[in-house]
């Protein structure tokens, strides 16, 4: 879980010991008090509102241009019920580790000691969300990698597998399918 | 920024495509999803398969026309060529293990890999080699491996070939491919033709969604089909959650239903018969029976869990090359595979097609760098190096754990000495883009920019550093976890594919692969389920 950290394979790779400490401590208080357990947010299966604030402010800039495109005001229900459906069917293990991600986002304090800002999700500007993403991709701590990778990957996958985004993507679409029989 | 107003290229309609599936169902076929039954129902049969991939297809075929009832377990759910309409969203979901989002346990390995009816062979991309001689030779050497010499397999091959229509493909390679052809040429570097497990193909482009004229021919379109006209009973949405094991003996398997989200429906199931045999994979095996809490008195279930780490390096030209469209892969080159069987991991070279979806995760990153990547999409190629992995003494692969619900965790780490690998396979694949005319080439690294010339690209590579998660490794091949070997310290099944510890327990795919094969693996395991599944016939009628 979180506190298998892997730790340096080569010498360049030495982690903050403070700050990996953090995030492993910080996911364990997110858990302690009750993150967790929050029910999940109406008409989603998985992702509960505390995740939607978060997916909801790093969206725009993770997707930049593409995001909502023509989509607009309902750009964001189609990627967070696209997102749902899939974190549903991650096993065990890689839905635990998003859910302790998402955990560990989610209290100030703890998002700040990973060096994320103080600031709630829906106040925080474009430019300060960037910079976390930076901050991450960057990292020497190998949990913020994955953190930054696991999050980019879930968000553009689902946004770009959207018909509706293929003119940015320049896809023509996939040939049209007649089904030949009736259904059984 | 580009703006690419929608083009109208020539795109086919696929329709008048009959559903073997759809239709065979109303023929009568015992057909039924776990949970139309009622909880507690006790299934029995002659042989119970466990997973209907390339496995548990192949051997469900044999041991049906030889008279035996047989039973195939699916954990996924079963869909067919009406439901396969060539859409990213859906076919993650329906046909993938974990919607395609499959990882390693440092989520620095993303893993592709099949979970309906037919398993991988409905998503793989046809690519059919049989396994090639040094890793034969390998196993015999280094594990004890019986029977399975480049001439000993040759009949098995053969004949698999021939039922699944493989031959090397006759159309000109889509633009994707070509361009490893192309750049390959200019180089010096050898390069061939990949054969094909397809009949009368559209080259439409589509295999890893499935294939939506049932051309492909994956065990859905083939063996299932055979076994079921036989009498065979297929139960899909089923997951075997434990083996039933009495001293030696393995006397049935207890099975969870899933529901249409996938999950537990509540229902269990049990089969029964007096032979059982595992086909469900490097992943699932493994942790089946370690849920099983099989013997293992040498602690080697979901040992030496290989994956052949793929890398990527993308290309933009000036030309269109639609990299969607056409044959995914049709052109491969095996320059830098054989070097050294056992030295410097060596690296099969291949072009993976390009679906947005999946293109968004493996150009990796965010914002303004990876919507303008995007937005290359129609001019983009990319290319991929099958890391061999589990040859050194430094490659002795991943293992399986379970997390607390008892699902397969994928433990496996780029260590030193496949990074050497990783940055030798940017450099070999920037140099050939760049020599079939590529304008700008980037390594799938988040710290790679574009490199404009070869160059810039090699100086630009080899600088990169070493970082888990900062660049893409896939894999689409599960392999190993249940070596095969006569030395029961180190393998768990003999070179028959019996399990060595219990009785009745078969291990019919590619777990048990003492290394990875060195080439997409299907043809390997077609080709060995055929031989073991034949040699298990003749231990039956003794």
């Amino acid at each position: 879980m979180l506190n298998t950290i892997t730790t340096s394979r080569r010498g360049f790779m030495q982690l903050s010991a403070t700050s990996a400490a953090a995030l492993t401590l910080g996911a364990s208080v997110a858990g302690l008090t009750g993150c967790s357990k929050v029910p999940t947010a109406n008409g989603y299966k998985v992702l509960r509102p505390g995740d939607i604030e978060i997916l909801r402010a790093v969206a725009p800039v993770i997707l930049s241009g593409s995001y909502p495109g023509s989509l607009a005001a309902d750009g964001e229900a189609v990627l967070l019920r696209s997102l749902d459906k899939v974190v549903l069917t991650l096993q065990d293990y890689a839905r635990s580790q998003l859910v302790m991600l998402f955990d560990a986002l989610q209290v100030a304090p703890i998002r700040a000691l990973m060096g994320a800002p103080w600031t709630a999700w829906s106040d925080m500007q474009p430019a300060d969300i960037e910079a976390f993403l930076q901050d991450w991709k960057t990292s020497r701590i190998q949990l913020k990698r994955m953190g930054y990778a696991s999050l980019c990957k879930l968000v553009t996958m689902c946004w770009y597998s959207q018909p509706s985004t293929f003119a940015f993507s320049g896809y023509p679409g996939m040939p049209q399918r007649i089904p030949a029989s009736d259904p059984v | 920024m580009q703006n690419h107003s929608p083009r109208q290229p020539h795109i086919p309609m696929v329709a008048g495509i009959k559903d073997p599936i759809r239709d065979g169902i109303r023929s009568g076929w015992n057909v039924r999803a776990s949970t139309s039954m009622a909880d507690g129902t006790v299934l029995e049969a002659d042989v119970i398969i466990i997973g209907t991939g390339a496995g548990g297809g192949t051997t469900a075929e044999i041991l049906a026309n030889a008279g035996l009832k047989v039973l195939m377990l699916e954990e996924g759910p079963l869909k067919s060529s009406d439901d396969f309409r060539m859409d990213e969203r859906e076919a993650y979901r329906d046909l993938y293990q974990e919607s395609a989002g499959r990882m390693s346990k440092d989520g620095a390995m993303s893993i592709l890999q099949g979970r309906c009816v037919g398993g991988t062979t409905v998503i793989n991309w046809t690519s059919s080699f049989r396994t090639p001689e040094p890793t034969l030779q390998h196993w015999a050497s280094e594990f004890g491996v019986q029977g399975m010499s480049k001439d000993e397999m040759a009949p098995w091959f053969e004949k698999m070939e021939q039922r699944l229509n493989v031959a090397p493909w006759q159309v000109p390679a889509n633009p994707n491919n070509a361009v490893l052809s192309r750049g390959a040429t200019s180089l010096g570097i050898d390069w061939k033709v990949i054969p094909r497990n397809v009949s009368a193909c559209w080259n439409l482009g589509y295999c890893g969604t499935g294939c939506p004229t049932n051309a492909k021919q994956s065990m859905l379109v083939t063996t299932i089909p055979a076994a079921l006209q036989q009498g065979s009973e297929l139960v899909y949405s089923a997951r075997a959650e434990r083996l039933i094991m009495e001293g030696r003996k393995v006397l049935g398997v207890e099975i969870t239903a899933l529901n249409d989200d996938y999950q537990p429906s509540g229902s269990r199931l049990v089969a029964k018969a007096p032979h059982v045999i595992m086909a469900c994979g490097a992943i699932n095996g493994p942790a089946l029976l370690l849920r099983s809490k099989a013997p293992d008195p040498h602690k080697r279930i979901g040992k030496r869990t290989f994956f052949h780490p793929t890398t990527f390096c993308f290309a933009e030209f000036d030309e269109l090359i639609d990299p969607y469209y056409g044959a995914p892969q049709s052109i491969y080159s095996d320059h830098f595979q054989w070097q050294s069987v056992d030295g410097p991991v060596g690296y099969k070279l291949e072009v993976p097609p390009l679906q947005p979806g999946l293109t968004s995760v493996l150009l990796l990153g965010h914002g303004h760098q990876h919507f303008s990547d995007i937005q290359k999409l129609p001019n983009l190629h990319a290319m991929i190096a099958l890391l061999r992995d589990g040859f050194h003494p430094q490659s002795e692969g991943g293992s399986i754990e379970l997390a607390g619900d008892g699902t397969p965790i994928i433990d496996y780490v780029i260590n030193d000495y496949l990074w050497d690998g990783v940055r030798r396979s940017w450099l070999s694949m920037a140099e050939i883009q760049f020599a079939a005319g590529a304008k700008a080439v980037r390594a799938s690294h988040v710290d790679s920019p574009w490199f404009t010339s070869w160059e810039e690209a090699k100086a630009g590579i080899n600088a990169l550093e070493f970082r888990s998660n900062a660049f893409t490794a896939g894999s689409a091949h599960c392999m190993g976890g249940l070596t095969m070997g006569e030395d029961q310290t180190r393998c768990l099944v003999d070179s028959n594919g019996k399990y060595h510890h219990l009785d009745n327990l078969y291990v019919f795919d590619g777990s048990v692969f003492p290394t990875s094969i060195g080439a997409n693996p299907q043809l390997s395991i077609y080709g060995m389920a055929c031989k073991q599944a034949n040699k298990l016939l003749e231990t039956l009628k003794a």
